[in-house]
């Protein structure tokens, strides 16, 4: 029995004759003919099919989701029978959707009625409601009045709507639902919205059509399941819209590792300004809002003047207005240039770009052509793209990630699993609007994809924990629902449910913005800019970091507001990457791994080899001189690692090191980097340092016994191993942090009083204490393991890898170096990223102790009263 | 181990854990004497766990045990004694009563009723509503006490009777000291509830770490404690709060 099939095209014609006469007039006044992928959808959705629409950037998605929608609808209000009711729900995870739905929804119905009208048709008027965070409540009110015929919300708006008394009466009879975006939904708020979808299907007097529209994504049976849930049918259309991917790989400086000086950056500026002066419109992906910044202060230094109020920075941390104010200038075409971190990789239309610039690694296949997609956005131009790579590992990086964009190779998407956090806030949504049977409740759950396989003691435990059975005492008090196991009921209790449900649904984590402010000195007081809560979490008194250009040095932190030092001369010691940095992605890293393979099979011949990396990586000379010459180094100096070598090589600094070059995305290494680690920590009861990129991590501790530690773990203990390790870090209590305000344990905002998340904080430092000693197994703290494990790390691909060591099909090779080697530099240089703790907090304070005592000679200190 | 800091004239104090006591040698007449011993317990904010389990699950029942076990591994130790004080924060909404206040207060008046013959009850900064509760055990609030020489308030506002001659020992809570020690080589980084001693204006000054658990204390480097005087606390002996009620002289704030 298959739910999910590939589907062809239709024939012109049949969609034409589809469409009500006006509607075909409005469409050809405007276009030429139909796209490929209104050639694959508009039938489909016609013939109310569940289907996944997946084609590039430009591919006409939107509108093809809603032709089919508005033809039925103009049909209805010709007739006269437009109800009362919501035909259609468009979801879609961005929030300034406003233009982009003016463009394809509201004009659109706008040019059609005045044809009607023309023709001396009369016809009712269809409604388009927009209900996000930012709509007003007068606007609310008149909506669920006057319903809107087709309503247009995101994830988060659209569960509270499912949620509100009055206005779930005119979603009963919905009859389509399109999820746009759908491909950067594969996280929790798409966990989210697919048990909103199961809702909205249960109260449904019909079940709605769902309609899926993504950009390239893979894998897309798993989206499509994600889309329609369990034991529903669904369409694909895989839009393949032959454009031809046009990116090209450079680097600045005649020698990369001269590209990587400060005098080199220089050459790296000339370079953008040649390629942003032949262009028309260039965007700048950076991957992080540091370096956004960087950029356009140095294109300003060099080349003073020529850039003013031509370029424009776009990302996550600026105010919505001034993201909004960036794009409007971009569609009207009066910018030459903007540069981004990632933020300008999703969705809305911005105009005529026909360059678009990656420095540094985008880190999956699908990312890259997400953003060159943004280039050529109209249906048939080619789009445009540049890798600018600053060092030989990104080099190599984005040679083996633009040959797989060039033959069409897509690393693969991940969905989360029973995630028990959005599971209990769900559960309460749900229990507010009715009271149910438990069964049937569950039986509802696993219809959703994503809760496909959810346990009955998962379940349970999330209702014991609703239900207030973990709290011991006052069990009334702290009860979010009251459960009758009895008679197998569950429903709403207390007055303020509804209000507090309301005003702390969502499940993006509150993470804020910390002001980092000068606390000493002349400027005392003065505020120079602002750091993500995330970063300052990790920073330590006397770390100094780059912020717009400038050295600080972090003095303290007083909740949500940094103190620094402006007078600083040491150097950075957190790259200001640190907090925002992508993983590579696994299929791609083991790409790189074949890749490293390969070429090293053919070191000894330079010629043929340079000759061979240049046709397996359709790239210039020079580039291909620079690759070898890196392999070649790391040859001589100690062995390239690659997919069946894990080249681990030992050397000595100030502490001994273990550099395992494992090349599978940080991901996995974070999960192995830990395990190893947790062993060498065991062994000498000491706490023990890792550092964890990409292509490999460290662990350094005083003296490391490394066949010993590599045998210690085992794939079998490994998630036994890992959740041990990761117990006592500050990542496993930031996460139950977001996991418990998405469970609702912490609550953002309580009687309207909005809690900062510094407060937040120490409610939860203060909780996870408190629920490990109730219960260990409490459902919200192993969703929050889950989530370390599963979702921030990848301990699935890690175990493969261990898998294939203990069945030999990966080697290890130790290493003993005088000092790291050519591929290790990078690494090394990044810094640690955590420590494993062993030593406990009583040991630990002894042993400073003794020490403090060997170093003070003063005994007269002491006797200070 | 318990430190001794001073024994001038019949005074003895010592840290117990995170309490001090105080013990007084005093002539009853001339051939009698009597040690008479006080307990100074800091910032206790009884009913915190209501607050943060207010929609959560319930942690404060789990909380106020945990502070009785403290408390009577206290006692265990140096025996019943003359006088408790409570230096201020005894509970922790500023707003009200939460229920488990009334309870976890009366509950905790009762149990040192057990322990010594007079509790003496500072007012701090969140105490606004308790002489509501402690009213039905015929108690009264004091904004400060003087004992002996020692002048005991709760730290967030200055009295001019601090600066009379007779004042020797400012005692003082409200600043939650706690210390962070760090590895000179390695990044390990722990903070521990502390004592801070040192001078002030002439007077001699302690400031005495939270009770409560959970907050371990503000770092007195990070600029984190704020009192009702400016001190520079780099000239302060930093005692550590460590295992066992024991108690670690790490000397200077400045050589740490």
């Amino acid at each position: 029995m298959s739910f999910i099939k590939y589907i062809e095209k239709n024939k012109a014609e049949e969609i034409e004759n589809i469409l009500n006469p006006i509607v075909r007039e409005w469409f050809f006044s405007k276009f030429k003919e139909f796209s490929l992928t209104q050639l694959y959808g508009v039938k489909n959705i016609n013939d109310r099919k569940n289907i996944l629409v997946c084609a590039p950037t430009g591919g006409t998605k939107t509108l093809t989701a809603f032709l089919p929608i508005i033809n039925y609808l103009v049909e209805l209000a010709l007739k006269k029978e437009l109800e009362n009711k919501v035909y259609a729900v468009y979801c879609s995870p961005l929030k300034a959707l406003t233009n982009d739905i003016y463009i394809n929804l509201i004009k659109p119905l706008e040019e059609i009625g005045e044809i009607a009208k023309k023709k001396g048709k009369e016809m009712q008027e269809i409604r388009v409601g927009l209900r996000t965070g930012d709509s007003e409540q007068k606007e609310r009110q008149k909506m669920t009045k006057k319903s809107p015929h087709i309503l247009v919300t995101t994830p988060e708006s659209f569960a509270i709507v499912m949620t509100s008394k009055k206005f779930i009466e005119n979603l009963r009879g919905v009859e389509y639902v399109i999820v746009d975006e759908i491909h950067a939904l594969t996280n929790k708020r798409g966990v989210y919205l697919s048990l909103t979808l199961e809702r909205l299907s249960d109260i449904s007097i019909i079940e709605p059509v769902r309609i899926g529209l993504s950009a390239t994504i893979a894998p897309l049976e798993e989206i499509a399941r994600f889309l329609v849930g369990v034991g529903r049918e669904c369409l694909i259309a895989d839009v393949k819209l032959m454009k031809k991917v046009e990116i090209g790989l450079n680097f600045p400086g005649g020698n990369i590792i001269e590209a990587e000086s400060i005098e080199n950056q220089r050459e790296l500026y000339y370079i953008l300004d040649e390629l942003i002066w032949k262009h028309k419109t260039t965007l700048i992906f950076t991957n992080t809002r540091a370096a956004t910044e960087r950029i356009i202060h140095y294109l300003d230094l060099h080349f003073p003047g020529k850039y003013v109020g031509l370029i424009g920075a776009h990302h996550s941390s600026m105010s919505k207005e001034k993201r909004f104010e960036i794009e409007e200038k971009l569609r009207k075409g009066e910018l030459k240039v903007v540069v981004s971190s990632t933020s300008l990789e999703l969705g809305i239309d911005i105009g005529s770009i026909d360059l678009v610039i990656m420095l540094r690694s985008p880190k999956s296949v699908s990312r890259a052509l997400q953003r060159i997609g943004r280039a050529g956005h109209k249906l048939h131009e080619n789009p445009k793209g540049e890798f600018l790579v600053l060092d030989r590992d990104d080099l190599i990086e984005c040679g083996v990630m633009r040959k797989g964009m060039i033959e069409g190779k897509i690393d693969l998407a991940e969905i989360p699993k029973n995630c028990l956090d959005v599971l209990s806030q769900q559960i309460y949504g749900m229990a507010i609007t009715r009271v149910w049977n438990v069964d049937e409740l569950l039986k509802l759950i696993r219809r959703s994809y994503c809760y496909e396989n959810l346990t009955k003691e998962d379940f349970y435990s999330v209702i014991s924990y609703l239900a207030g059975d973990y709290a011991l005492e006052h069990r009334n008090v702290y009860a979010k629902i009251w459960y009758d196991a009895e008679k197998k009921l569950i429903g709403k209790r207390g007055k303020m449910a509804r209000v507090i449900y309301l005003t702390n649904l969502g499940t993006i984590p509150g993470e804020e913005s910390a002001s980092v402010i000068i606390g000493t000195g002349e400027r005392k007081g003065s505020v120079v800019g602002k750091i993500d809560e995330s970063f300052l979490e990790k920073m330590k008194r006397g770390d100094v970091f780059v912020l717009g250009g400038n050295k600080y040095q972090f003095l303290y932190a007083r909740g949500l507001k940094a103190f620094v030092s402006a007078d600083v001369s040491k150097n950075p010691t957190i790259p200001s990457w640190f907090s925002e940095i992508l993983p590579l992605n696994f299929e791609l890293a083991k790409e790189i791994g074949r890749f490293r393979k390969l070429v090293k099979e053919r070191l000894q011949e330079k010629e043929r080899c340079i000759e061979w990396i240049m046709s397996y990586l359709y790239c210039k000379r020079e580039i291909a001189n620079e690759i070898y010459d890196y392999f070649w180094q790391q040859d001589k100096f100690s062995e390239i690692p690659d997919e069946k070598t894990l080249v681990v090589e030992k050397y000595k600094e100030n502490k001994e090191y273990l550099m395992f070059h494992s090349l599978y995305g940080r991901r996995v290494n974070d999960v192995l980097a830990r395990a190893y680690a947790y062993a060498a920590a065991r062994l000498k009861h000491r706490d023990v340092e890792i550092g964890v990129g990409d292509n490999g991590f460290y662990i350094a501790g005083e003296s490391l016994d490394e066949n010993k530690i590599i045998n210690w773990v085992k794939s079998k203990d490994l998630e036994k191993i890992v959740k041990e390790a990761i117990e006592k870090t500050e990542i496993l209590r930031r996460r139950f942090r977001h996991c418990a305000a998405r469970a609702l344990m912490i609550l953002r905002n309580y009687k309207g009083r909005e809690k900062s998340v510094g407060k937040q904080q120490v409610h939860s430092e203060f909780l996870f204490v408190a629920v490990k000693k109730l219960s260990d197994d409490f459902p919200i703290l192993r969703e929050a393991r889950r989530e370390v494990i599963e979702d921030l790390m990848d301990i699935k691909n890690a175990k493969k890898v261990l898998e294939w060591i203990e069945r030999g099909e990966i080697k290890i090779k130790i290493k003993k170096l005088p000092l790291v080697s050519p591929f290790g530099l990078n690494l090394s240089l990044q810094g640690k990223s955590d420590l494993i703790k062993m030593e406990d907090r009583v040991s630990f304070l002894k042993r400073m102790y003794e020490i403090h005592m060997r170093t003070i000679n003063n005994k007269e200190e002491f006797k200070i009263i | 181990m318990e430190e001794i800091i001073n024994e001038e004239e019949g005074t003895k104090i010592k840290f117990v854990g995170k309490c001090l006591l105080i013990e007084k040698l005093k002539n009853l007449n001339k051939k009698r004497k009597k040690i008479e011993r006080v307990l100074v317990v800091g910032d206790l904010h009884l009913g915190f766990g209501e607050i943060i389990g207010i929609f959560g699950i319930n942690v404060g029942r789990e909380m106020f045990n945990n502070i009785i076990d403290e408390m009577s591994e206290v006692f265990r130790k140096i025996g019943k004694v003359d006088k408790v004080i409570l230096l201020g924060d005894i509970k922790h909404d500023f707003g009200g009563i939460l229920r488990q206040e009334w309870s976890d207060v009366i509950k905790m008046i009762d149990y040192l009723k057990e322990k010594c013959k007079k509790i003496i009850l500072i007012k701090g900064n969140h105490d606004n509503f308790l002489k509501k509760i402690v009213r039905k055990r015929n108690l009264k609030i004091y904004n400060y006490y003087f004992y002996e020489g020692f002048f005991f308030c709760h730290g967030e506002r200055d009295y001019k009777k601090i600066w009379d001659k007779k004042v020797k020992y400012l005692i003082v809570g409200h600043g939650h000291p706690a210390i962070k020690l760090k590895e000179k080589k390695g990044n390990k980084v722990e903070k521990y509830k502390c004592f801070l001693v040192g001078k002030i204006r002439g007077k001699k000054i302690i400031i005495i770490p939270s009770f409560a658990e959970y907050y371990v204390g503000s770092e007195p480097r990070e600029g984190e404690i704020i009192l009702a005087w400016n001190i520079n606390f780099l000239n302060f002996v930093v005692y550590v709060v460590g295992e066992n009620l024991e108690v670690l002289n790490f000397g200077l704030l400045k050589n740490l």
